[in-house]
């Protein structure tokens, strides 16, 4: 294969990058931590005329929590997330998600801003964004604007980036109010998979098993993340167990979307995002339980 | 020999590469130093058949950086390669076969020129019907792939009265099992470079399982005399069966023959995918009876195997999955027969277990529906039909030594019923199903009813040092490591203390292929036999000296002496220097070709092996009938070896070979004109690996080094029979089709009825 030339900056400070970008025509590429970046460059899916590298903007990095918030520097690791106390906090299901995401080589090097603005339907930390109707700050150098993750994502790999802006920060409103934080992937292997269904949800139970608020995503199972005001509007006020959750399915059918790809069929889809519901109702497994086997 | 005088074979020796490796010293062919080289491209087809009207290479020919641009028409020598039958030419000259196949060869000064250069080349193609399925080709009006036909072999078996005992029999079970297209995704994409020598020779360095073949290959290609090529095999980083073939090493040849320029080509992983060979996807309708005791009284089998393209492996498969088909039981009428079938996908060849992989599958899934059918437990079937010393196989064979099928069975036994006891009945989580499987198989070691030997030399210069030639390739399986144990054992010398020249086709002869799980059994017996002839060389001279009879001595440490009185010793080095002074040769030729009867072309009876490796995997797995998930918790893996020259050696093939069928039975599938590299074609990681417990069984082999047999492919053989039955004992359904993958397992669960929920028979919207 061909590879293209390519320039390559590296701005020291997101003043500096932020008037790069202005000058820079659209073909330029921004990279991250380059995991989706250089694979897209290696098969041809993208050609970028020059790379701007952000991994060294001071300003795209840290988790800082707040008193009911928590913002997520564009820049931040994967690993990162996984092993910060902020994040376990006030996002569980998002540090569970950032604990099952790729291999340890990965990430350590994926950002959670590049798995936003690839905008893969598979990409495990949308789902956890979404339940926790995520904001993110976007600056340009003529301004800085707030938009609500479930309206940057446009499509696969469509998003609302206008010329010249950088994806600086994520803000998340603490899910502090929620008993049960859930974040469960399904691949083909148990690492290093790319998610044929995943799902995170927050359920806020009453003492006697009541579903009191329910904040449910699903990805891998349409064109971007599914959250359906009807599915959670139908499960509020019941009790969670098996024959809610089963009455849940029709209408968790008429929310997804799902297509056959190249990794399982929109059938194996459809069942598995309710199965994952089901998972609910079971006690969730630590990722490295070691069983009795003998 | 006494045995408590051995004493570098069955002990754990470090591999003789591992401190090289540590420091990253092998150099494989990408790290070769070469005086200014090209670089080497091949254009591949992008039509599955097709002829090819035109080739214009006029324009890439001109473009900045070109050496030259080679197609058919350059080919010297005869453009036709293959190891069983020819009919791969190294490029294309009139049609092509499958997406991939070559058609140039563009000699560049850099990659970027190269590619440039493949971009402007415009082929003509004239579309030819394509054909995927070989059933399809097989019928009577169907496009010609081949001139010959469609159909490459045919392997029958035929013993007793198949149809009358099928009467007699109390329970019969008829299915048909289907696996997938496999690629082999060894760590190393293949790599060749070479340069031309001085005196004119064409220096081909490869990573190759099998340097020998590659010799003879190249010189006719080029149609040169054998003394005008050498092969050297490079640090080889693994190979599975696909480095048999002709990967780089013709491409390689062609530049040096014309430019004379030092060259290199190494596969991208995508290349590797797209233009070397795959496991033969097999389709195995499988009728198989008992009496009322569970007894095995007949079986009948029709095999296809999609060969792909080109021949490769092809007819070696057909034939050793119909060889196999009964599994390690006694079967006393049997109907067997394999078609191997050319289609348009990509080419399949070896692959670790030839076949025998796919027909355990089978067998294996055949035995626990008897089993089911009759009420025995899944063990206790295997057990009773075992094949035994004076057995004989579906071939005619009788076995008459180092069956240890029985010692596999017996050996997985505990486990079996205490975690048939206790594990498989404990309550599994929420929504998780518990299943155990057993998987045992047989393994002939060698080539099927064929010549296939080895030779080897062993060298004394007049210091004492010892040399040992081999042509065997090491590919990381530790051969080398083996033969110098056998070595060191004959000679009493430590292994390390043995220099090791090897796979250099300047400088040693043919031990045959890497493949087969032979050369431990083969090559192993071949460096014993030429050790053998040095001793008997010393030890004539040191009985004249020490005037001793010659069996009551030893070499030890670089000293004969006599077993009975330790104090009359002699030093090697004075002997060596003797039979200097005497003029005798200190190079002892050394050989062995098992022996094996051709099979009968139209009943298959003969004696395919000389011998047989047995193993029976357990399998504990943990299914989630939510998403069709399978953990595997425990593989317990016992295998009969003959003999463990190398103990790590033998463990950790199984630990790969367990790792490969759990791959091999949960997830690998190459489906062709789709998979492009690894970021779409999933193997196990290190997080989908089982707790391992390896078990070595020891039943001799008479005519084995030590008694050693073979494990490189049997190690991977019973698991993914061991974990499918499992899966169905967890579920209570069976999947016959290969992988069974997250889709396979949750349709199972769902017509099992075990999908939680009203929703669970019907197909949702
Ligand atoms: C082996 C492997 C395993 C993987 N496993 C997973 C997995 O388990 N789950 C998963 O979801 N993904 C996975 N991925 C995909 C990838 O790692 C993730 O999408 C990752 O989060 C991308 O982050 P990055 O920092 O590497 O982004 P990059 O590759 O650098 O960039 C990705 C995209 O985002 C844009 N971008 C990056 N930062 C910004 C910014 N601040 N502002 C605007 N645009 C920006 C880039 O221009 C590019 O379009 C895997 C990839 C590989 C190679």
């Amino acid at each position: 294969m061909m590879r293209p030339k390519a320039t390559y900056v590296r701005p020291g400070t997101l003043t500096e990058a932020v008037d790069l970008l202005q000058d820079l025509d659209d073909r330029c590429k921004l990279l991250a931590g380059g995991t989706d970046v250089a694979t897209e460059l290696r098969s041809g899916a993208i050609r970028g005329r020059c790379l701007v590298d952000l991994s060294a903007l001071p300003e795209l990095k840290g988790i800082h929590e707040a008193e009911e918030e928590l913002v997520i520097g564009s820049g931040v690791t994967l690993s990162e997330i996984a092993s910060s106390a902020g994040v376990a906090r006030g996002a569980p299901a998002l540090a569970k998600a950032a604990a099952v995401f790729g291999s340890r080589q990965i990430r350590n090097m994926a950002t959670i801003g590049g798995n936003i603005c690839r905008a893969s339907p598979a990409g495990d930390t949308l789902p956890p964004l979404y339940v926790q109707d995520a904001e993110l700050e976007l600056t340009s150098s003529s301004k800085t604007r707030r938009v609500s993750i479930r309206d940057f994502i446009q499509g696969p790999g469509r998003i609302d980036l206008k010329a010249g802006e950088i994806l600086k920060c994520i803000r998340l409103k603490k899910a502090a109010d929620f008993t049960m934080h859930r974040f469960d992937k399904i691949g083909n292997r148990k690492a290093l998979a790319v998610s044929i269904v995943n799902l995170a949800g927050l359920v806020a139970l009453s003492p006697d098993g009541i579903i009191q608020r329910i904040r449910l995503a699903w990805g891998s199972v349409a064109p971007t993340v599914v959250r359906s005001s009807r599915v959670e509007a139908f499960l509020t006020g019941k009790p969670l167990r098996m024959e809610t959750l089963d009455q849940a399915y029709p209408l968790v059918q008429d929310a997804i979307s799902p297509i056959d790809d190249a990794r399982a069929s929109a059938a194996y889809r459809r069942r598995v995002a309710v199965g994952l519901l089901f998972r609910l109702t079971t006690q969730q497994e630590s990722p490295d339980s070691i069983m009795d086997i003998a | 020999m006494n045995m408590k005088e051995i004493k570098k074979i069955g002990r754990n020796w470090l591999r003789r590469d591992a401190a090289e490796k540590l420091r990253g010293n092998p150099v494989f062919c990408a790290d070769l130093t070469l005086e200014n080289p090209l670089t080497l491209k091949v254009l591949r087809s992008t039509h599955a058949h097709a002829r090819i009207k035109r080739i214009d290479v006029d324009r890439a020919s001109r473009t900045q950086g070109i050496a030259r641009i080679f197609t058919a028409a350059d080919i010297p020598g005869k453009n036709l390669a293959g190891i069983i039958n020819k009919d791969h030419p190294l490029l294309v000259p009139d049609k092509v076969r499958h997406v991939g196949d070559a058609i140039a060869l563009v000699a560049a000064e850099t990659e970027t020129a190269a590619e440039r250069a493949l971009q402007a080349i415009q082929v003509t193609y004239e579309d030819l019907p394509v054909i995927r399925d070989p059933e399809e080709a097989l019928k009577e009006d169907a496009p010609r792939i081949h001139e010959t036909g469609n159909l490459l072999f045919t392997r029958k078996i035929k013993r007793g009265e198949v149809e009358r005992a099928f009467d007699d029999c109390a329970v019969v079970v008829e299915k048909t099992y289907r696996t997938s297209f496999l690629e082999h995704a060894y760590l190393e994409p293949d790599a060749g470079a070479g340069y031309v020598a001085a005196d004119g020779t064409l220096v081909i360095y490869a990573s190759t399982q099998n340097p020998h073949y590659d010799h003879g290959e190249v010189a006719s290609l080029l149609g040169v005399a054998h003394e005008k090529v050498r092969i050297i095999q490079a640090a080889t980083g693994g190979g599975f069966g696909s480095k048999l073939d002709l990967n780089t090493q013709g491409f390689i040849g062609l530049a040096l023959y014309y430019l004379g320029r030092p060259v290199r080509y190494v596969y991208s992983r995508e290349e590797s995918f797209l233009a070397t060979a795959k496991r033969h996807p097999l389709t195995i309708t499988i009728k198989t009876g008992t009496d009322s005791q569970g007894r095995l009284m007949a079986m009948r089998a029709r095999i296809l195997c999609d060969t792909g393209a080109y021949g490769s492996y092809g007819i070696a498969v057909a034939s050793r999955a119909a060889v196999h088909a009964t599994g390690p039981y006694e079967v006393p009428n049997v109907d067997i027969e394999a078609l191997c079938v050319y289609t348009n996908n990509p080419f399949a060849g070896a692959m670790r277990g030839f076949g025998a992989p796919q027909a355990a599958f089978a067998f294996e899934s055949q035995m626990d529906l008897l089993a089911g059918e009759l009420g025995i437990s899944p063990l206790e079937m295997r057990r009773q039909n075992a094949l035994r010393e004076g057995s004989f196989t579906g071939t005619g064979q009788k076995l008459t030594a180092s069956v240890g099928i029985r010692d596999c069975l017996n050996a997985v036994k505990p486990f079996y019923e205490r975690v048939m006891e206790k594990w498989r009945h404990d309550p599994a989580p929420t929504f998780k199903k518990r299943g155990v499987g057993l998987g045992a198989m047989w393994y002939g070691i060698g080539n099927t009813g064929l010549q296939n030997p080895s030779t080897a030399q062993i060298e004394m210069d007049p210091e004492g040092s010892v040399t040992l030639y081999t042509g065997c390739a090491d590919i990381g399986q530790g051969s080398t490591t083996v033969l110098s144990q056998i070595a060191g054992e004959m000679l009493g010398l430590s292994p390390g203390a043995i220099r090791a020249v090897v796979a250099d086709t300047k400088y040693t002869t043919d031990a045959g292929a890497t493949s087969a799980s032979r050369q431990t059994y083969i090559s192993g017996n071949a460096v014993k036999d030429a050790a053998g002839k040095l001793v008997e060389i010393l030890l004539t001279e040191a009985s004249n000296l020490l005037k001793r009879p010659k069996e009551s001595l030893i070499v030890d440490s670089g000293l004969i002496r006599d077993k009975n009185d330790p104090e009359k010793t002699v030093p090697v080095t004075d002997i060596v220097r003797r039979a200097h002074e005497k003029g005798l040769s200190l190079k002892c030729q050394g050989s062995f070709d098992p022996v094996t009867e051709p099979l009968d072309p139209e009943t298959g009876q003969g004696v395919p092996y000389a011998t047989y490796a047995f193993a029976c995997h357990l399998a504990q797995v943990t299914v989630d009938v939510l998403t069709g998930e399978v953990e595997v918790n425990r593989i317990v893996a016992a295998h009969d070896v003959g003999k463990a020259i190398n103990p790590a050696g033998v463990i950790g093939q199984i630990y790969g070979g367990v790792a490969m069928g759990i791959g091999f039975g949960l997830m690998e599938r190459y489906v062709p004109g789709r998979t492009v590299s690894l970021n779409d074609y999933d193997i196990p990681t290190c997080k989908d690996m089982p707790d391992i417990v390896p078990i070595v069984v020891e039943s001799a082999e008479p005519t084995g080094p030590y008694g050693a047999k073979g494990v490189g492919e049997p190690a991977l053989i019973p698991t993914a029979p061991a974990v499918l039955n499992a899966i169905s004992d967890a579920l209570g359904e069976r999947i016959y089709t290969l992988p069974a993958n997250l889709e396979r397992v949750l349709e199972a669960a769902v017509a099992a009825g075990v999908f939680p929920g009203s929703h669970g028979v019907k197909q949702p919207a």
